[in-house]
């Protein structure tokens, strides 16, 4: 009966774990199959034409990257100093405690209120239209909280001799970071960017109303009225609203485009993320 | 390290600028929620706390009740819980109990790839797949069709399976593989080691795990917006009643994401109403993330006295 | 030390993100996705042959477009309906030019099972008995026995307004109801397509006779129009409607041209090739 019993729990547990690695491979399966065949130099170079049904998705592959890369660039300085204020600065526990439970609540913050508020601040009262600055802004400090746990991670693990030595070398705070918690601990701050930014490449929700368009930007040149368009703006509309059959095989490989950028990016912070995962299992 | 105080402290750049980015963050968080209560203000001048228990909105006679959103909001995300639970649970007990470790890295990889995949593309094989097998497997409850509640519901439920499972096997590796060897050599099965010792000591976490993933739930707006129907004022007769469930409804994203809040731009109360739905679901997921954090936070004293 | 001198290029970058000025001169364009594929395919021809800059979006909508030219965003704005003494009322300041490109007609489809079990037609106190939820089942239409799956066009789009003037007269005077939504032309042919016994308003071009069918409207002494292009142009069939640029004063400098090009032969060609009915054959 125990045996029995037994067999049972191991047989439904490892349906449930087999689950999710059937989803995931019929997901890549099912756009690769529909997607790849729209997949070409071509679609890879050329600009959107007969609104959707044609054409490539060069500048919407140009206006995500231009988006992520100032995503990351707004968030890793911020980052860096939250994690250093956590990490090095702040002696007091109670502080430090409410300071993770605001990433903790930022983190958790949905997509679409950053895209709210991204509406009101910079696309109406700032005045600035749709621009690819809001976009990266905004995504920047959504992924804020992945990267600075990340690298706040990456100070705790650090260890205790390291900080005792550059301590008993008489090294201020400050120079303590640049000379020993900044070198050990960039791995954090890698981590947390790929995987913040992994996330924010496929958002929608926090660009719609305030960066991407439909057609007819290219690379912006100003910041006012600037707007980029975007690989998962172009799925949302195209599924929604595509103007012509054709159009279908377009939808389904910008999907594709998308996900390889994505799953790419998540593929790269995955061995450091079950590194992390692995040593606090054994601790 | 916190405890060494010999070295000369001295408000150097470095110094300021972390402090300075740190309040950057601080305040955008504080930014936000007073612009959500302040833009929302004329909504509730105009309705009063109907604003929450009003059970109709029709935006052209000025009604603005946003009960209806709020109840499907939670519905949905009541379903993806009660389906990702126990599969996320029961899959963390497998790769954690159970699995040879070298087993372990292509399921925990998959699991970070379903985490990554991007919502707006859910949405479309919502749209292509899920909703026409809800449609048809589903054919003796007659559904009007395919954008329900329910569809949604399963939706989410696996886009917060990741989060469930990778945060469940966490809280279960915490727990000392000595006390497991210890158990198994007082002759359980894997299965009751498991549970007694596994589960029992990991409950905590696991909790952690489920409020994490309801916060991501109640708040994901693109795949939602695509499949649920979009349907006004949707309340069921008393609140048990199923109906509903199979039925086309309306949440608080898939409201905020939709073609109103591009038209109530220009008329203040439209607008305010609007706003304010963003304010509900703010605090609604700021509160859970909250205890979440407070939940973790007590889960790791237990665990770690020392530290 | 590597890291502080990322951290500054970082800063510094921001700093000349921030500092390049707004750049002028493009022509912006918002509004109807249903005078969206023209404009959009306009749009490309004069980029490519003239080199102008042209961005193309269709957020909100009618509504939308009106709106946003009204908040002085965008130069042109695409509607499918008339403005309203409402919103004229509402932007003192601008004088609402609406530019006749061409006509379209709001078809009413169905599925194929509702087609293919006979109903052709519905008449107009039917279909106000629909909309009211006093007729629920296709029996009542001499249909089978089957409960109607009514999509309603998601407020803001044109095709909506054109079914509310048909039936009540205007916007204000329909009656509050709440079916599910639809937003674009292919999400509504998509639902209407994949769901047994299915309605919805679905502008004419798009009811393909494959997948979604449109119905006759019946009269009162029983004769039925289709919206054919004849019975558009002839204002047989009821539910027809403008399709309108719109500027604020006479088109001036690139939005001129653009609207003498969609007005040209070449743009009237346009408008025919995307379903629609051009100026001439309107005459």
């Amino acid at each position: 009966m125990r045996h029995w019993l037994d067999r049972l729990f191991i047989l439904c547990t490892a349906l449930c774990a087999a689950l999710p690695v059937v989803i995931i491979v019929f997901i890549i399966g099912v756009i690769a199959w529909r997607g790849g065949g729209a997949l070409s130099w071509e679609f890879l170079t050329d600009q959107i034409r007969s609104a959707g049904a044609d054409g490539g998705i060069f500048y919407n592959i140009a206006g995500t990257l231009i988006l992520l890369m100032t995503a990351f660039l707004v968030s890793v300085p911020i980052a860096t100093g939250l994690a250093l204020v956590h990490g090095v600065y702040l002696k007091n526990e109670r502080t430090k405690e409410r300071l993770w439970l605001l990433l903790s609540v930022l983190n958790g913050v949905p997509s679409i209120l950053f895209g709210l508020f991204g509406l009101i601040v910079f696309v109406k009262y700032l005045g600035w239209g749709k621009s690819w600055m809001t976009g990266g802004v905004l995504l920047g400090l959504m992924m804020l909280p992945t990267v600075a746990v990340a690298f706040i991670e990456q100070i705790k693990s650090l260890p205790r001799h390291y900080i005792e030595a550059a301590a008993g070398l008489g090294l201020s705070d400050s120079q303590r970071v640049w000379s020993v918690v900044m070198p050990q601990c960039a791995g954090g701050l890698v981590t947390g960017s790929l995987l913040g930014l992994a996330r924010a490449a496929g958002e929608t929700a926090p660009i719609m109303f305030t960066s991407t368009i439909f057609a007819g930007a290219t690379i912006p040149s100003g910041v006012k009225e600037s707007p980029v368009l975007s690989l998962p703006y172009h799925i949302f509309i195209l599924a929604q609203d595509s103007f012509d059959p054709a159009a279908g095989t377009n939808l389904w490989g910008t999907a594709l485009v998308l996900l390889v950028l994505v799953l790419g990016l998540s593929l790269l912070a995955l061995p450091a993320r079950l590194h992390i995962h692995e040593e606090s299992g054994n601790d | 390290m916190l405890s060494l105080r010999n070295a000369a402290r001295h408000w150097t750049w470095t110094r300021l600028a972390s402090f300075a980015f740190t309040l950057l963050a601080v305040a955008f968080l504080g930014l936000m929620l007073g612009l959500f209560v302040w833009q929302s203000l004329p909504a509730w001048k105009h309705a009063g706390l109907g604003y929450i228990t009003g059970k109709t909105w029709y935006f052209r006679q000025q009604e603005f009740g946003a009960l209806a959103m709020i109840y499907g909001t939670f519905v949905v995300s009541a379903v993806a819980l009660l389906l990702a639970a126990p599969v996320g649970v029961g899959a963390a007990l497998f790769t954690a109990e159970v699995l040879p470790n070298r087993w372990r890295l292509p399921v925990k990889a998959a699991v970070e790839l379903l985490a990554g995949v991007p919502s707006v593309v859910y949405g479309l094989l919502g749209i292509l797949f899920l909703r026409n097998w809800v449609y048809d497997g589903l054919e003796s409850f007659d559904l009007l069709s395919g954008d329900t509640l329910l569809t949604a519901g399963i939706l989410l439920a696996v886009m917060i399976l990741p989060t469930v499972m990778t945060l469940s096997d966490d809280a279960l590796r915490a727990v000392p593989a000595t006390q497991r060897r210890a158990a198994r050599g007082l002759g359980l099965t894997r299965a009751e080691t498991a549970i007694l010792v596994g589960f029992a000591q990991s409950w905590r976490g696991m909790l952690t795990a489920l409020l994490l993933a309801l916060g991501r739930a109640l708040g994901e707006t693109i795949a939602v917006f695509l499949v649920v129907g979009r349907r006004d004022n949707a309340l069921p007769e008393s609140f048990y009643s199923i109906p509903p469930l199979v039925e086309a409804g309306q949440t608080l994203t898939s409201k905020l994401g939709g073609s109103e809040t591009n038209i109530a731009y220009g008329d203040p109360l439209h607008w305010a109403a609007i706003v304010g739905l963003a304010l509900f679901l703010l605090s609604i997921v700021a509160g859970i993330s909250w205890a979440g954090a407070r939940l973790m936070r007590r889960k790791e004293e237990c665990d770690a006295p020392l530290a | 030390m590597q890291f502080h001198v990322i951290t500054r290029c970082s800063l510094v970058s921001g700093v000349i993100f921030f500092a390049i000025t707004s750049r002028a001169d493009t022509l912006k364009i918002n509004g109807s996705t249903t005078v969206n594929p023209p404009a959009a395919e306009a749009a490309e021809i004069l980029r490519r042959e003239k080199g102008m800059q042209i961005q193309v979006d269709t957020q909100g909508g009618s509504s939308g477009g009106i709106s946003m030219l009204g908040d002085g965003l965008v130069q042109i704005g695409m509607a499918s309906k008339l403005i309203s003494d409402d919103v004229r009322a509402r932007y003192p300041g601008i004088e609402f030019e609406e530019i006749h490109i061409g006509e379209d007609a709001v078809a009413l489809v169905v599925s194929k099972d509702i087609w293919d079990a006979g109903v052709k037609a519905v008449s107009k106190s039917q279909m106000q008995g629909i909309y009211e939820g006093r007729i629920k089942n296709w029996q009542e239409l001499g249909g089978p026995d089957r409960r109607i799956a009514f999509f309603n066009k998601e407020p803001g789009r044109g095709t909506w307004e054109v079914f509310a003037h048909w039936l009540y007269g205007s916007a204000k005077k329909t009656p509050s109801v709440s079916f599910p939504e639809v937003g674009g032309n292919e999400e509504t042919r998509n639902k209407v397509a994949s769901t047994r016994g299915a309605l919805s308003q679905l502008s004419s071009s798009w009811a393909d006779g494959k997948r979604v069918f449109a119905l006759a409207i019946m009269k009162n002494d029983g004769s039925v129009v289709l919206p054919t292009n004849k019975n558009i142009a002839s204002h047989q069939y009821p539910m027809s409607r403008p399709l309108f640029l719109l500027t604020d004063g006479k088109p001036k400098a690139e939005a001129k041209t653009f609207v003498n090009f969609i007005l040209s032969d070449r743009g009237q060609e346009l408008v025919r090739k995307h379903g629609y009915l051009s100026l001439k054959q309107l005459e």
